[in-house]
């Protein structure tokens, strides 16, 4: 008796087994576009390196699909009010294009699928998707949202140190600073001289007063924006650590650093009259080359300094999910889309064009390291990131705007650390209470 | 029957223009105003309601929209004198006999600002006025301004958003003030300059009631101008540093597209709207006289 369950057993599983392996070996892309050739997939694109990587890996699948791609092309400060207006209006897009910080809005509002709707599909579903190779920090904080996964990372970024190893060789340091205290006391005299300034944090009022400037100093200093009741934590001794840190910063940065965008910081990098600044790893491409840097062959990258509360880099990037309003024809092809785009297969090719996967294997090949001098500190900045570097709820959109407004103030000194906090702390509180966080009508969720 | 136009031909002709300004104008108006009386954040369309006049009482007790509009008005109250005064003195070069091909050069290249676009002027105020490689320090820089931060210093940075305007909008005001002074009748203006040589008595008591209509036509339409200015300012400062270039428009702007409260940003509208009515109101009020 027993033999025979044994028997039995040993063929169902084997059964199994085979018909699992013939069907992964029966998916193809080919195939599973086939009831879709024609379909036409309308997806907004930022001008940025890793979108012309893939524009360029286009034709590619377009023809093996049928499928045709419709890019339509925003700066990033359009991107989401272009998508809003289109998702409200029941507009064209059939995939959204989703900054971390949107991705409360965009669930919440049921623009976008979640992503199961189509991985459980084995018709659609590519065996080798693989959902555990993306890094787990980034696939949730790009593309969940309260434990549902509705878009693939593609866009990926973290933010780097790059400095100038000449001008830090030649001021006496054989390496960057390890502590955000480091950069400043030690780094920040040694190398601010001569018109040329240590260090350049860029500050516009945009997002990137908020992302790239306010969030980068409260974080590592043990701030954040909320605590656990939602209510404002900058007034905390933390947070109020950070900012004033970023204020005495300022003496080792270029005047006017309220007005430098990314474009400003990386040129100021490239010109070689900054000798270390935080930017984005996309930003890798533009200071090795010799075309656009003076300083190529002085290019070092390393993690974010750390503060007393650890590294907390700045995390930033997007994902790519299937929009709601979209036929269940351009669903199914807009799906096949971001499956290609952020598969295993083609993350190397990816790279190579100039964008930067979330692709645990792609950086397996320690011979990468060699050619991309950013990632080693790419893939250890992923592993210790805070999801809610930004808050990702739907109030985003408004609180930016008032950090963009009082993180500006406070850096041009027309309000101290403490009146900016504040008074940003209370308008902040008066947007979540109007969003119903503190009746109980919304999960505490960010 | 002679001389009288059937209803037909009247509605033919003006119909179509009306049902145009119906749809184009008065409809969005309509909404906004419908728009203004609710909760409407385009984010949040799950939970539109009535919400009454909740918009406006928030908007009008509002500080950081009061500061808005008085940065607004300082900004007609320090550009618009500068147009006026470069305008007239424009006008009355060219107004004067001789010269005649230069003269007609000078007023083509004086259309050449007004037929820029306001957010090409922002593109290229941001590179002209970049602080270390911008044409505005070069310039300076033989008498010591070579450093000058335009861009993130609020005081410059609003400095920059005047030359701006008055370099964009000083030939406008010149073309009207000169079409004015084509309408003063010659024989007056002869007698008067053999009655004195003063060139200020003349202008005062006799070409100033001719330019009178163009004045006013001015002063509303840069009024207005002002109150809207959006795209220049947005593309040079984004309405910074801090606040320092946060005019009422790109608040407006703001709150509405980028906030998406489409409700208060509505009624923000509204309340600029109502203002500028009656601005326009007493400026004919006060400063219109016909000649």
């Amino acid at each position: 008796m027993k033999m025979r369950k044994l028997l039995a057993s040993t063929v169902l599983a084997t059964s199994l087994a085979l018909g699992a392996v013939t069907t992964a070996s029966a998916w193809s892309l080919e195939e599973a576009a086939k009831p879709y050739a024609g379909t036409t997939v309308d997806v907004v694109f930022l001008l940025r390196p890793g979108y012309e990587a893939i524009e360029a890996m286009l034709p590619e699948f377009e023809a093996a699909t049928g499928i045709k791609i419709n890019i339509i092309k925003h700066p990033y400060e359009n991107a989401l009010g272009e998508q809003v207006r289109d998702f409200v209006a029941g507009g064209d897009l059939d995939i959204a294009l989703i900054d971390l910080v949107w991705i409360g809005n965009f669930a919440e509002n049921e623009w976008i699928e979640p992503m199961d709707k189509f991985t459980s599909n084995p018709d659609l579903a590519d065996p080798d998707l693989d959902m555990d190779d993306f890094f787990p920090l980034v696939l949730n904080a790009f593309g969940g949202w309260n434990d549902v996964v509705y878009g693939l990372p593609f866009d990926n970024y973290s933010g780097l140190l790059f400095y100038n190893k000449c001008l830090l060789e030649e001021a006496g340091f054989d390496g960057p600073p390890a502590t955000w205290e480091e950069l400043k006391d030690t780094y920040g005299p040694a190398l601010t001289k001569d018109g040329k300034y240590a260090y350049a944090l860029q500050s516009k009022r945009n997002e990137t007063q908020s992302a790239d400037s306010f969030a980068r100093v409260i974080w590592p200093f043990g701030g954040s924006f909320l605590d656990a009741d939602f209510k404002s934590n900058l007034m905390s001794a933390e947070s109020q650590a950070g900012l004033k840190f970023r204020q005495d910063l300022m003496q080792y940065m270029p005047d006017g650093i309220v007005a430098y965008d990314h474009a400003e910081t990386v040129n100021a990098f490239s010109q070689g009259d900054v000798a270390m600044i935080t930017e984005w790893s996309a930003f890798y491409s533009t200071v090795v080359s010799p075309d656009t840097s003076k300083v190529a062959d002085c290019v070092a990258i390393a993690p974010e300094p750390s503060g007393p509360a650890g590294r907390k880099p700045a995390l930033g990037g997007f994902s790519l999910a299937v929009a709601s309003q979209a036929d269940e024809d351009e669903q199914a092809a807009a799906y096949l889309f971001i499956q290609w785009a952020t598969s295993k297969a083609n993350a190397g090719e990816y790279l190579e064009r100039g964008g930067v996967p979330a692709r645990q294997s792609a950086y397996t090949d320690p011979a990468l390291a060699e050619t991309y001098k950013f990632i080693p500190a790419l893939v250890e900045s992923w592993q210790d990131g805070v999801p809610e570097f930004r808050p990702r709820f739907a109030e985003w959109p408004e609180i930016t705007e008032i950090v963009q407004e009082w993180g500006t103030k406070i850096m041009l000194g027309e309000v101290t650390t403490e009146e900016g906090a504040q008074e940003l702390g209370s308008r902040m509180e008066a947007v979540l209470d109007e969003a119903g966080y503190y009746s109980g009508e919304k999960p505490l969720a960010q | 029957m002679r001389g009288k136009v059937s209803r037909k031909t009247i509605f033919g002709f003006l119909g179509p223009s009306v049902i145009a300004l119906a749809l184009i104008g008065i409809a969005p108006l309509l909404y906004a105003l419908w728009t203004s009386l609710h909760f409407f954040n385009l984010t949040k369309l799950k939970k539109v309601k009535f919400v009454g006049f909740e918009n406006y009482t928030s908007v009008l007790t509002d500080e950081v929209f009061w500061q808005a509009m008085g940065r607004t008005f300082f900004l007609l109250g320090v550009s618009l004198p500068l147009q006026l005064g470069l305008g007239l003195g424009i006008a009355l070069i060219l107004h004067k006999p001789g010269l005649t091909l230069l003269k007609t050069l000078a007023r083509l290249s004086l259309v050449l600002p007004m037929a820029t676009t306001y957010a090409v002027v922002g593109l290229l105020g941001q590179v002209m006025f970049n602080q270390k490689f911008g044409v505005i320090n070069q310039f300076l820089s033989p008498f010591g301004g070579g450093n000058i931060n335009w861009i993130g210093d609020s005081t410059n940075a609003f400095a920059m958003i005047v030359f701006w305007d008055v370099w964009q909008w000083t030939p406008f005001v010149a073309l009207v003030l000169l079409a004015g002074l084509t309408t003063v009748p010659g024989e007056i203006e002869e007698a008067a300059r053999l009655e004195t040589k003063r060139w200020w008595t003349v202008l005062r008591y006799v070409q100033l009631p001719f330019l009178m209509p163009g004045l006013v036509a001015v002063l509303i339409l840069r009024t207005a101008d002002t109150l809207k200015l959006f795209d220049m300012v947005f593309t040079l400062t984004r309405g910074g540093p801090g606040s320092s270039t946060e005019f009422i428009s790109l608040m407006i702007q703001r709150v509405g597209f980028r906030g998406f409260d489409q409700g208060l940003a509505s009624a923000q509208a509204i309340i600029l709207l109502i203002i500028t009515i009656i601005l326009a109101q007493i400026y004919i009020r006060v400063f219109y006289r016909e000649v």
